[in-house]
């Protein structure tokens, strides 16, 4: 049978959107971590020079995040230099499509068994609560609780708002070219 | 609190009842296995549980060909070598493990080493790296709480690297589970309680997570009507076989319940307080059960309201108003663990059981953040909640 064009259109920008929002999410971690100490706190549990991936299987998009040390993370865009810690795996383009189009929560992909987790689930589960908290922080509150399990009472309008224009920031900083602060 | 997708996997055998040992030689016969080894511990040895299953396999035509009966209760990678090369060098072909969660992950995991080869049990940690079936493989439980027989998990301690390290695959899932009530007639009465309280907790967990679904829903609410119609008749009367048969099918239901829609917060805690302080799995599991549903409770009032019919039974449940089953269910929990006290001294607070240190509760709260089960809690928990959690469980 014939695939028709508008599938394969649809295909294409599902998968484009899904890649887009790994680079966007990657350089947002980078700069969360820069901003917000209770992420901060987080990943400062782990080893510097840690990998973090997540990628789509089978060969689609990929993110991958290196703890520098200090809990700072750093955005390495799509290629690890060394052999991944942890990996999230997608296990199917329309899964991390419904996750990062905020169709369905980060805990309840996990729960369905959209997603794969190769390494320790100790840091599996603390990258997830900063995935969460980020999407907190740079998502609009109507956005933000279809995709976390619940909105943090303790962040305030303020916090947020200062937070999320800080990342912004950042991110756009990052993808012009201007600051690699810890090459 | 309906998922709208799901996954269901159960392929093992249930062979469950009076005489259901004797069933065993007949499915090893099915799958050719002739030179079968038994995997299994000391203390099955001295309680006169390897007995029936020999006398079992003698007069069906099979023998034996090794035992290693030394499981320690928290097993290493060393352990599993040694009954890897037990088994090579009697020319072994199945293993059957007998006996609690120990010794059933034991035989996983050397079911592992002797189909796939090698020595170096490490290269096949994680999920989903074993790529094709083991060797025939058959588990008889001698407790009714851990649900092993029907779990594809496996957890061994690598004792030189100081790290444990978990197998996941549905190859280590047995081709048969026998579930004979002689092999849990034994069982002293503290271990039957909280055996039973994990299987309650399994059950529980499966029925209100995340990941619930509504095949784990009908094991897991058959597993704690049997539970709540059976545990205290047991304790009253311990050699009650068909009592002992319901709560060992009980456990394997729950088991199968939570092997599909997994496991919460009590277990999160549980796992920390167990590493911390070396407490039994199932007094972890009993102690937290109604604080953790509590601090779920407006997350969950739907299903937990639903348990009550299932542990109280109808009249119970249609005297209590809707809006109190939820509260109810609680209570009747908390009334169960105070009649598991008074028959066995089953603790009913941290400070109750005499090895956890007030001190040590910080530590804990901090670990449970990072168990995988608390990703399935229904509400979110951040350190503050589980440490007040766990001084709620204090005293």
């Amino acid at each position: 049978m014939e695939i028709r064009p508008f599938q394969t259109l649809t295909l294409r920008a599902r998968r484009f959107y899904v890649g887009a929002m790994f680079q966007v999410m990657g350089r947002a971690l980078q700069a969360m971590t820069e901003v917000d100490g209770e992420a901060c706190r987080e990943t400062r549990q782990l080893p510097p020079g840690f990998l973090f991936e997540m990628r789509v299987l089978p060969s689609g998009p990929v993110m991958v995040v290196e703890h520098t040390k200090d809990g700072r993370l750093r955005f390495l865009g799509t290629d690890a230099p060394r052999p991944i810690n942890l990996s999230i795996q997608f296990k199917h383009m329309v899964h991390a499509f419904r996750v990062v189009s905020f169709q369905e929560k980060t805990a309840i992909a996990f729960a369905n068994e959209r997603m794969l987790v190769d390494g320790d689930i100790a840091y599996a589960v603390r990258m997830t609560r900063v995935l969460n908290r980020l999407e907190t922080f740079i998502l609009p509150r109507f956005l933000a609780v279809r995709a976390v399990k619940q909105y943090p009472r303790s962040l305030g309008f303020v916090e947020k708002t200062a937070g999320a224009a800080r990342i912004y920031l950042r991110v756009l900083r990052n993808l012009i070219g201007n600051e690699r602060p810890y090459e | 609190m309906s998922s709208r997708f799901f996954e269901f996997f159960c392929p093992v055998k249930v062979i469950a009842g009076k005489a259901a040992l004797e069933h065993l030689p007949w499915e090893m016969q099915g799958l050719s296995v002739k030179r079968p080894m038994i995997v299994t511990d000391k203390g099955i040895h001295q309680a006169g549980l390897l007995e029936p299953v020999l006398a079992a396999c003698r007069e069906g035509g099979v023998q034996i060909a090794a035992i290693f009966d030394d499981v320690p209760p928290d097993s290493s990678t060393s352990v599993v070598r040694e009954i890897a090369t037990l088994y090579r060098d009697k020319h072994c072909d199945a293993i059957i493990a007998l006996g609690g969660g120990s010794a059933i992950d034991t035989g996983k995991a050397a079911n592992i080493l002797v189909s796939m080869g090698g020595d170096d049990l490490e290269q096949y940690s994680g999920a989903g790296i074993l790529k094709h079936p083991l060797r025939p493989f058959f588990v008889i439980p001698t407790t009714a709480g851990t649900g092993s027989e029907v779990t594809s998990v496996a957890v061994i301690s690598d004792e030189q690297r100081g790290v444990k390290l978990p197998f996941t695959s549905s190859f280590l899932l047995p081709d048969a589970a026998i579930i004979d009530p002689r092999m849990t007639l034994t069982l002293p009465p503290h271990i039957t309680a909280a055996t039973a309280m994990d299987a309650l907790t399994h059950a529980t967990e499966a029925f209100i997570g995340l990941a619930k679904n509504p095949l784990s829903d009908a094991y897991a609410t058959a597993a704690i009507q049997k539970i709540g119609q059976w545990l205290l008749p047991v304790m009253n009367d311990p050699k009650n076989e068909e009592g002992r048969l319901e709560l060992a099918l009980a456990s394997t239901m729950a088991g199968i319940a939570f092997s599909n829609s997994m496991v919460g917060l009590v277990h999160a805690l549980g796992h920390a307080t167990g590493a911390k302080c070396h407490l039994p799995h199932g007094v972890c599991m009993s102690l937290y059960l109604p604080y953790a549903l509590e601090y779920n409770l407006e997350y969950i009032r739907e299903p937990l309201g639903e348990l009550l019919l299932h542990l109280e039974g109808p009249e119970r449940y249609t005297q209590t108003p809707p809006e109190q089953r939820a509260e109810s269910c609680i209570a009747a929990i908390r009334a169960l663990r105070d009649q598991l006290h008074q028959r066995c001294g089953l603790p009913r607070t941290l400070e109750e059981t005499g090895q956890v240190e007030f001190s040590q509760l910080e530590a804990i709260a901090q670990l449970a953040l990072d168990d995988g089960a608390i990703l399935f809690s229904p509400q979110e928990v951040s350190f503050e909640d589980a440490h007040a959690l766990v001084r709620r469980a204090w005293s």
